[in-house]
């Protein structure tokens, strides 16, 4: 009976310890209010372009860097931008190749504080099935019990193999590509 | 040869606006007729050259209307029928009017498609309207029909300057170019 006792004690102890750390942590990505975007050029003319369906698991307490953690899927054939040769293009084989690589992902490894509500990260972007660090900036807001969670990323397209034959012709169709990012989180 | 307009003849800076408006025009059909068949990257480098000459031949238009403004053109040589004159004068307006709403055609059409004017990749302009695919075909159709409508206009023109020059061998043609006149009597 003691014994059962102090079972269920150290039952209800871990529990409640488990779903405080992950009830701190976890999120839920409000799909209608997140933006995930890119910004491109075409003979010096930045265009945008957004990602219409990705999914983001989020996991993150500024008090608890260490164990906050994000992984973004992105479905690379959901990439809109307001033309449709241009989107045609993007899914084809030159540049996201949609077909044999469906999904983009990117995994945090490590953040960093840098002051107020700024934050660094390090992570890892595959793309095309090369995969390549690539660190975010970002702003986390946490405002009555949601938090907007807002940041970019540089990247460059070619270190991907986005853009193959001709299109790696980074004079008419720039190199550098950023990714902005706006999502709202609700516990 | 002196900067301003003369009684008789075309100041140097309105001669530049002339001739340099001229080539460029030339340039941009060489490069729109070329586009066609270009594989899409080369296509994308073509066109924003074209794109970016548009807007050079925009603003030159401005300057030089500005310009012709303040400083009054020669009056049309003596003696020439009444009828010639008015083509002149209705010719002349409809290039002017051509020379801005050919390139104001071309910036709509890249604004109606989203793919933005870069200017020589310097200056990006604003998009002017929203994308729509079926708005941007029917911009196309007009901006290619006013670019046909200045050439043949140009080509008129053309036409009569020669005339002038050959049969008539007054000065009109002279006095759009860095050459002296002929004199009152040759």
């Amino acid at each position: 009976m003691r014994m059962h006792q102090q079972l269920r004690y150290l039952l209800v102890l871990v529990l409640v310890c488990g779903s405080v750390a992950l009830a701190a942590n976890q999120w839920t990505v409000q799909p209608k209010e997140s933006k995930l975007t890119f910004v491109a050029t075409q003979q010096g003319a930045e265009f945008t372009g957004t990602f219409e369906r990705f999914t983001a698991d989020i996991k993150f307490d500024p008090q608890d860097l260490a164990g906050s953690h994000f992984d973004v899927k992105v479905e690379t054939a959901s990439a809109t931008t307001r033309d449709n040769d241009r989107d045609e293009t993007l899914k084809s084989d030159d540049f996201f190749a949609v077909k044999q690589y469906p999904t983009g992902h990117y995994v945090t490894s490590q953040f960093t504080a840098k002051g107020g509500n700024k934050f660094t990260a390090t992570g890892k972007l595959t793309v095309r099935n090369v995969t390549r660090d690539v660190p975010l900036e970002f702003t986390f807001e946490n405002k009555n019990g949601s938090a907007w969670l807002k940041g970019s990323a540089q990247l460059k397209r070619l270190d991907f193999g986005v853009g193959q034959g001709e299109w790696q012709d980074t004079e008419q169709v720039g190199n550098e590509v950023k990714i902005n990012f706006v999502l709202l989180l609700k516990p | 040869m002196q900067l301003k307009n003369t009684l008789t003849r075309y100041g140097a800076l309105a001669q530049l606006f002339h001739w340099v408006i001229v080539v460029l025009i030339i340039t941009q059909f060489v490069l729109a007729l070329r586009a066609e068949g270009l594989s899409p990257i080369k296509k994308i480098g073509v066109l924003g050259t074209h794109k970016s000459i548009g807007i050079t031949i925009l603003v030159l238009a401005v300057l030089r209307l500005a310009w012709r403004l303040f400083n009054p053109v020669p009056p049309q040589p003596r003696g020439i029928p009444r009828w010639q004159e008015l083509a002149a004068h209705v010719s002349h307006f409809l290039l002017y009017a051509l020379l801005f709403i050919t390139p104001m055609l071309g910036w709509l059409m890249s604004s109606a498609r989203a793919f933005s004017v870069s200017w020589f990749g310097l200056v990006q302009l604003p998009d002017l309207i929203e994308p729509n695919r079926a708005t941007f075909e029917r911009l196309k159709d007009w901006h290619e029909a006013m670019a046909f409508t200045l050439a043949a206009i140009a080509v008129l023109h053309l036409a009569a300057a020669l005339k002038h020059h050959f049969f008539d061998r007054d000065d009109v043609l002279r006095r759009m170019l860095p050459v002296p006149e002929r004199g009152p009597h040759s």
